[in-house]
């Protein structure tokens, strides 16, 4: 197993977290509230990387999940009708819970059961610049690709919110 | 003993604090204490340090805000507790602790609560990475730019979960401006210190410090656009004058801390203060050199010319605050996508291109750093006198001055409708485009 | 792609900041911009009006200082002209130039601290307050020199003025009008016109037309500032302003911004007629021989002067007894507050706070 027991206690801690965190969002009634657990639970995830050594995507993860997904999520809320906001008791918790039971069930049985092996080579002495040179020689395309993509959600999202020009000057 | 010299490697040399944590180490290692605790032991002495640093600014910068923008209003500032006022911050936060806590009985208690510290914990966890000394940086993580810009992007969230918890209007209002401006606004930071890294080679606050050191010039002059946008950019993150729409007493009370009393506002009030020194920190070790000051960092303390350096920039900060009025909240807006957001990404480009020159020529630095000052240098100013002449609204239709009239002279109007018709004498008022 | 939103209605005031007293807006707003805005004014109700029903006329002077508590001197010359011109009593040379200065000394109090209010509500953070004030204080030494006191000074009185001035004064008045407020409206000219955030928070903010502001009986910095030019000191001058030599300021587009630098320009204006009456104060009595319980005939009288709000006008009804009959008051802020919807729908609060400070209401004189 893990040599350090420090990497054990954090990564217990950092699960338990995230995973209570998980757990409240789905729980808890206001849903402002549930957007606050689930900032949490970035944050948690966000530790789960640097315990695996890879510190520029834990920043990363901080950084646009926390500060950027959560901030866009609060909006949503913000515009949606104040009768909508609150977890009512709807028809479909008992379906919902047991097919979130299977599929817990089912990831945990395959991860219980593989054969992790242990990779070969060593870390990374430096994540963020080795993640630059693989979006710039191998992965280029992607990168373009994917730019191009949030380049085309920004126009689209203008365009969609522009309003009309409307004579407002007598 | 030892004449004043350079820094040394004595254990009672406190210019350099890793040499007293380093025969800590050394004593309890002799006394046979596992690494671990070792390790936990060091980070938390580190912490130490940097939580009783941040105790005492916070304290401290009361004191100098309230007095600095006193002496600039040409009126005294506090002097009545201790001698010049030293002792009001302790007066103030008696205060604070003992008032009642009024908490709107309709605001959900657990987002109220925890909205304060939410907003205080980036800015305290922040100032990890700084590196204080040579051999003095409590995390010294590769990616620490990244790790700043993380940090001040949770504040923003906070700062909206107070305002929406506090089921007011006014707050509601206050949150909603300051969630669209801080959103606005970290565009530029990250852009700015884009550059920085870029210039710099690396994230890493102690190699930009380094770098800093290698090439002789603090970045402020190789990157003045940088500072500009990032100085600009960072007062409306922090919610200060003139961007403090977010909690602008004259117009809406207090924003999204209206609604708190107490220590709870006590600790908006210490984490903006906190924000403000992590970011002129932030300031004075990108720009501005850190702890290295031109060989003088080997006779003084390094931490003492960087505190010097950031009550500095901290002092920048609050004469802005003192003197300019505050901006509307769509000419903050404007201000930041239309004015800083391309003079950043123009800094990135050209900043870009001269390193991809100088790594390429492979010339020597001491012709490339000059050249870069002189060329960023006058960039930066082209750029602001090219924005300005483009973009600045113009309000040259009339003049500035009244005009002067000897006598009374009424002219003549067409008589105003009467009751009941619809009015055509009045103009729509105070239309203007957003 | 509209989004449902409905319009939520939010006030402001009455213990607000920036509402100048208490003073209470009714906005109902979208988002950010103003749809409609009602006012709700009376909290400063004192009943004066009636209150002076039972007083002499001399009882009366008092009550006109606490009204518009900002500029007193202007208050008590507009009610004791209008008694005067019930009565049928001359006011003597020297106190008629004594009125005169110290209309204008309160003129340029009143508009330092309105200055100074109006920038703190462009959200200077009371840095230009404090550099008016520093200014106000001076006028306000000269005050309790002559009278001993600074806000509600109580100095006219029926036929005249209460004291004469001490020997000390025209020194300290010289030394004021030639050495100190030039330097402190230089320092203005410098900082505040024309300087930019100003003009971007300002211009085009809480606009009047022309003929809105006829039509609306505006008086004042107000009026003067959507370009017209009327000043009651010149239209229908009373004590000796038809021997004073000054100009009046108008504007061009009838914003908060040219209200600001109007009322900066008038305050240089007043450094012009003070020096003239200084120059040619006359010796004589400061007072006529009133008796103390006047009874003049009976009759009415309106009388009006240029306060540094607009045009304050006293209407006063007597009956023949010691009392008046009945007493009224036009107060130029609420005239002046009445044109406040059609200044601010369509702005953001941010602006409607502009606006309402460019208007400088003064809520003592808004109530009675």
């Amino acid at each position: 197993m893990i040599a350090d027991n420090g990497i054990v206690i954090a990564f217990w801690v950092l699960a338990a977290t995230t995973v209570g965190c998980a757990l409240m969002v789905a729980a808890v009634r206001e849903l402002i509230q549930a957007v606050l657990f689930l900032a949490l639970t970035f944050v948690g995830v966000a530790g789960i990387y640097i315990v695996l050594s890879a510190d520029f995507v834990a920043v990363v993860q901080v950084l646009i999940y926390a500060g950027a997904v959560a901030v866009l999520m609060t909006f949503a809320v913000m515009l949606t009708p104040s009768a909508d906001r609150r977890n009512s008791e709807t028809a479909f918790q008992a379906p919902a819970l047991v097919l979130a039971g299977m599929i817990t069930a089912i990831i945990v049985f395959v991860a219980y059961d593989t054969d992790w092996p242990i990779a070969d080579r060593a870390g990374f002495p430096a994540t963020a610049a080795s993640l630059g040179r693989a979006f710039l020689k191998p992965y280029v395309v992607p990168f373009e690709v994917a730019s191009v993509l949030l380049m085309t959600a920004m126009i689209g999202a203008i365009l969609l919110t522009k309003e009309e020009e409307e004579d407002e000057h007598a | 003993m030892p004449t004043l010299g350079l820094i040394t490697g004595y254990w009672f040399d406190i210019r350099d604090l890793s040499n007293l944590s380093r025969k800590i180490y050394e004593l309890l290692g002799d006394a046979g204490a596992p690494d671990w605790l070792i390790w936990v032991l060091s980070a938390l002495l580190g912490t130490l340090g940097i939580i009783s640093f941040i105790g005492a600014v916070a304290i401290v910068n009361i004191w100098v805000e309230r007095r600095v923008v006193g002496r600039m209003q040409s009126r005294l500032g506090p002097n009545r507790l201790g001698p010049f006022g030293l002792l009001q911050p302790v007066a103030d936060a008696i205060k604070l602790m003992q008032k009642e806590v009024l908490q709107p009985a309709s605001a959900p208690g657990l987002i109220f609560s925890a909205a304060p510290i939410l907003f205080t914990v980036p800015g305290i966890a922040l100032m990890a990475v700084l590196p204080w000394g040579r051999n003095m940086t409590l995390a010294d993580l590769d990616v620490g730019v990244l790790y700043i810009l993380g940090m001040s992007s949770l504040a923003a969230l906070s700062v909206f979960m107070a305002g929406y918890s506090s089921n007011s209007k006014y707050s509601l209002f206050g949150a909603m401006r300051v969630i669209a401006m801080l959103v606005s606004y970290e565009i530029p930071i990250v852009v700015a210190l884009l550059g920085v890294v870029l210039f710099a080679g690396t994230m890493n606050l102690q190699g930009i410090v380094l770098f800093q050191e290698t090439y002789w010039a603090p970045m402020v002059l190789l990157q003045p656009l940088a500072f500009l946008v990032y100085f600009f950019s960072v007062s409306a993150e922090l919610n200060r004058t003139p961007a403090d729409i977010a909690e602008a007493e004259s117009e809406i009370v207090g924003g999204y801390h209206t609604e708190y009393s107490g220590m709870k506002f006590g600790l908006f009030y210490a984490a903006e203060l906190i924000n403000a020194v992590a970011v002129s920190a932030i300031i004075a070790t990108l720009f501005l050199g850190g702890w290295w000051m031109y060989k003088l960092d080997e006779l003084v303390p390094g931490w003492m010319i960087y505190i010097g350096k950031i009550y500095a920039v901290y002092f920048l900060f609050v004469w802005t605050r003192g003197t300019l009025p505050r901006f509307r909240i769509d000419q903050l807006l404007n201000f930041a996508w239309k004015w800083l957001t391309p003079m950043a990404l123009i800094n990135v480009i050209v900043v870009a291109a001269e390193v991809l020159v100088w790594e390429e020529s492979g010339w020597s630095a001491g012709f490339f750093v000059p050249l870069y000052i002189a060329i960023n240098n006058l960039l930066a100013g082209a750029l602001v006198v090219l924005f300005v002449r483009v973009l600045a609204p113009k309000f040259q239709r009339f003049p500035v001055r009244p005009r002067f009239a000897p006598e009374i002279d009424v002219p003549s109007l067409p008589a105003p409708p009467l009751m009941g018709e619809p009015r055509t004498d009045l103009p729509a008022s105070g239309a203007y485009p957003i | 792609m509209p989004i449902k939103t409905e319009p939520v209605e939010v006030n402001i005031g009455p213990q607000h900041p920036s509402t100048h007293g208490v003073f209470r807006m009714v906005a109902k707003i979208d988002g950010e911009r103003i749809v409609d805005v009602r006012m709700v004014v009376g909290y400063l109700h004192r009943s004066m009006e009636k209150l002076a029903e039972e007083r002499t006329y001399t009882q009366n002077i008092p009550f006109t200082d606490r009204m518009d508590y900002l500029a007193a001197m202007t208050g008590n010359l507009g009610y004791c002209l209008s008694v005067e011109k019930l009565a049928g009593i001359e006011v003597p040379e020297r106190a008629q130039y004594l009125r005169v200065i110290f209309s204008e000394l309160q003129r340029i109090a009143s508009h330092c601290m309105a200055t100074g209010a109006f920038i703190n509500d462009c959200g200077a953070w009371q840095t230009p307050v404090m550099y008016c004030f520093r200014d106000r204080e001076k006028v306000l030494d000269l005050f309790e020199m002559t009278c001993g006191a600074r806000l509600t000074t109580n100095y006219m009185r029926i036929g005249g003025v209460a004291f004469d001035i001490p020997d000390e004064f025209l020194p300290a008045l010289d030394k004021l009008v030639n050495d100190e407020l030039p330097r402190a409206f230089e320092e203005y000219d410098q900082l505040l016109v024309g300087n930019e955030i100003i003009m971007m928070r300002a211009r085009d903010v809480g606009v009047v037309s022309p003929e809105l502001a006829i039509n609306a009986s505006l008086s004042g910095p107000m009026l003067r500032s959507a370009g017209i030019a009327w000043d009651i000191r010149k239209a229908d001058p009373y004590c000796v302003y038809d021997h004073m030599k000054f100009d009046i300021p108008i504007g061009y587009n009838g914003d908060a911004y040219d209200r600001m630098v109007i009322r900066i320009e008038e305050m240089k204006q007043s450094l012009r007629i003070i020096r003239q009456a200084m120059h040619d104060l006359p010796d004589g009595p400061h007072k006529t021989d009133v008796p103390l319980a006047l009874r003049p005939p009976p009759g009415e009288a309106y009388s009006r002067v240029e306060s540094p709000k607009g045009e304050l006008g006293f209407y006063v009804v007597s009956d023949g007894g010691p009392a008046p009959y009945r007493w009224h008051v036009r107060a130029p802020s609420l005239i002046n507050l009445s044109v406040l919807r059609e200044m601010t729908v369509g702005q953001t609060i941010a602006d409607a706070i502009v606006t309402l400070g460019s208007i400088d209401i003064n809520v003592g004189e808004l109530d009675r």
